[in-house]
């Protein structure tokens, strides 16, 4: 094991290596560009391919292309960029080519700040493109540390599902400095508990089967197998066809073969002081959860009978831990509320969910404490910021 | 022609596509027999080469129609995913591409340029049917000046990509493609020699393949859908390249030819990654 100092963008190199990816495709952006930095260093020396691309709809389109052509992807980009990943993504979805994307999110909208960190695209990531009748994965780390793991687990889960997954993170989670752990062998690579999952091809003739099933290996080009693949609702053997039934068996395997596996992501939470029916349980994903996280630790310390769960693996939405009838408070890094209305809508319908947002920044512990105290009074919570009292 | 279009389709096509759904009198089948015929000529088999196309009539009529692998890319995008495809893909695979005008010389010319720059291995067949006509027949960017369409009633008045002095060609040209040539659905054998040499190359190559849209352009602008009458149409506004006329709208032949005088992308990108992981450095 080797160990560093060293960013989330680092951890989510190490670990897309470590998972197989041997080609990665990007455009510069803040905050992920040190990402790309990396991989245009790191992947030559392992065999590996860095292009950078004239935008970010060119640069997941290669790496579609590249994955057709048998080498584990991926790219990364902020908010921006990842609203041109619509195109390919909806073609990566609907062809089921396995690769990996990463969003490391700033804030909104639009350019917004550049250099700051924000939560603005957890529906993005679930409809990250055209035309719904799919299902998608997301999952999200908290730490350097995770990320690499998340990273080897998003390429594993992409292979097995062949499909693209979503890594959503922000800009501390990608920029700031941790204690990493590298693996250096397989043995290593299994204590860590990463799984790695092997590219293989399809032999067809029915490449887009109507089944649930996992491990159907993806259409590959070049093996003369006379795989086919578009953009248009395909027949079991990959020609384009306008018929609602054969639309109908295509949608219903890109929905179901996701819905109908979950053991394969349902486990990517934590929970903190959950065992005992919290009277209050803070709900929060990626960099804001380490706050709730310490801010629900001093909660219990003094009395206060509060829970933290926190979500990694967002989408599909884990409703059977909403299924209590309790207080929950959402803590998101955005001021419109978005993790906070999957929340109202798995929870029953007489339990009470509140939302503190902010966004570009932290929430701190003062304000976290005075909003649980709140919440277990029964008091109501007030407007923070000058723009909303002056409203 | 040297080979009966029966043969060629035993080799090559695929039956359950071949004929297409192309309205009567398209000509995209004529381009479509002109490529083909090439990849015969140049002894290649259906395994060699990997066949990718666009949206529109030229990708969706030509989709799947190849018998080795083949793929659909998004409108404009398909030069991107094949950059990708082709770092990927081994050496001696060849990959062509059948795409429409809107999607080369509209929505896809950013990405069509930088595979220019880039010298990408592949070969883009332009197949130009004066405009959008799977919507409906609307102008495109190299639909002749003053054309009647659907969108353009009073006639097209804006710049476009093919007249003035202007020619997309000098674009592409300028940004690094390593073969180039343009010739109508009327060009016969002359087309066939353009596409044995740019299929070929060993890089980016692009032949601009405009042919003739009976249903949408003939109707619209030339007040009949007679498939003949727009053919002829169209010859009379072809002339090779230096024996131009006024009236001539589409110049044809090879507009130029570096084959070899740049790496190709994938070798390019292969060998530095080797060099790099060698001695640490380019």
């Amino acid at each position: 094991m080797k160990r560093f100092l060293e960013t989330g963008n680092f951890a989510i190199t190490e670990g897309a290596i470590l998972g197989g990816c041997r080609f990665f495709c990007g455009y510069p952006i803040t905050p992920a560009t040190e990402l790309a930095e990396a991989m245009s260093l790191r992947l030559p020396q392992v065999n590996g391919v860095y292009l950078q691309a004239e935008d970010e709809c060119a640069a997941m389109h290669l790496c579609i292309g590249a994955s057709l052509g048998g080498m584990k992807s991926m790219t990364a980009t902020s908010g921006p960029g990842f609203i041109l990943y619509a195109d390919p993504y909806g073609w990566a979805l609907g062809c089921e080519a396995p690769m990996v994307v990463m969003n490391s999110g700033r804030v909104g909208p639009v350019s917004g700040i550049t250099g700051a960190p924000g939560q603005g695209e957890f529906y993005l990531t679930r409809y990250p493109t055209q035309g719904g009748n799919f299902e998608t994965i997301t999952l999200a780390p908290n730490s350097a540390q995770e990320c690499l793991k998340i990273i080897v687990e998003a390429f594993y889960l992409s292979e097995r599902l062949r499909m693209p997954i979503t890594v959503l993170g922000d800009q501390l989670l990608t920029d700031g400095m941790e204690d990493i752990s590298v693996p250096e062998n397989d043995d290593e690579m299994k204590e860590m508990g990463l799984r790695v999952w092997p590219r293989l091809y399809h032999k067809g003739p029915d490449f887009y089967p109507a089944s649930d099933a996992l491990d159907i290996p993806p259409v590959q080009m070049g093996y003369d197998t006379g795989a086919l693949c578009s953009d248009w609702t395909p027949t079991v053997e990959g020609y384009d066809i306008e018929e609602v039934e054969e639309h109908h068996k295509h949608a219903y395997r890109l929905i179901y073969k996701v819905r109908n596996n979950p053991q394969l992501y349902e486990d990517f939470y934590e929970k903190k002081y959950m065992d005992d029916d919290p009277d209050l349980v803070v709900v929060s994903y990626g960099t804001p959860s380490r706050v709730v996280n310490t801010a629900v630790e001093r909660a219990r310390s003094e009395g206060l009978k509060v829970g933290a769960l926190r979500l990694i693996n967002l989408w599909p939405f884990p409703d059977r831990h909403f299924s209590r009838k309790t207080k929950y408070l959402v803590v998101e890094l955005n001021w419109d509320g978005q993790l906070v209305r999957e929340v109202q809508r798995a929870a029953p319908k007489d339990a009470e969910v509140k939302f503190l947002g902010c966004c570009g920044d932290l929430p701190t512990i003062p304000d976290l404490m005075e909003t649980f105290t709140k919440m277990l009074k029964n008091q109501p919570l007030e407007r923070k910021g000058w723009v909303l009292e002056a409203w | 022609m040297q080979y009966q279009s029966s043969a060629l389709v035993d080799d090559y096509l695929r039956t359950r596509k071949i004929p297409s759904t192309a309205c009567s009198g398209c000509g995209l089948g004529i381009n479509h027999k002109v490529v083909i015929q090439a990849i015969s000529e140049l002894g290649l088999k259906t395994k060699d080469i990997i066949w990718g196309t666009a949206i529109g009539c030229a990708g969706r009529q030509t989709f799947a129609t190849w018998k080795g692998d083949g793929f659909a890319g998004t409108h404009g995008r398909v030069y991107a995913i094949a950059r990708g495809l082709r770092v990927a893909l081994p050496r001696d695979k060849k990959i062509v591409l059948t795409v429409g005008d809107g999607d080369a010389f509209g929505i896809g010319l950013l990405h069509l340029i930088h595979a220019a720059r880039s010298n990408a291995g592949f070969t883009v067949i332009v197949m130009d049917n004066l405009g959008y006509q799977s919507t409906g027949g609307q102008f495109g960017f190299t639909t002749p000046q003053g054309a009647k369409t659907d969108s353009s009633p009073y006639g097209m008045f804006e710049h476009n990509l093919m007249s003035e002095g202007m020619d997309v060609m000098h674009i592409l040209k300028g940004a690094g493609a390593t073969f180039l040539a343009r010739h109508t659905a009327t060009d016969g054998l002359a087309a066939v020699e353009s596409v044995k040499k740019a299929i070929s190359n060993n890089g980016f190559s692009l032949v601009h393949m405009p042919y003739p849209c009976p249903t949408n352009f003939g109707s619209r602008h030339l007040g009949n859908r007679n498939a003949v009458n727009i053919l002829r149409w169209m010859q009379k506004h072809t002339a090779p390249l230096g024996q131009e006329k006024p009236d001539t709208i589409w110049a044809t032949g090879v507009y130029h030819d570096a084959r070899g005088s740049r790496p190709e992308l994938s070798e390019l990108v292969w060998d530095s990654v080797g060099k790099i992981r060698r001695t640490g450095k380019l």
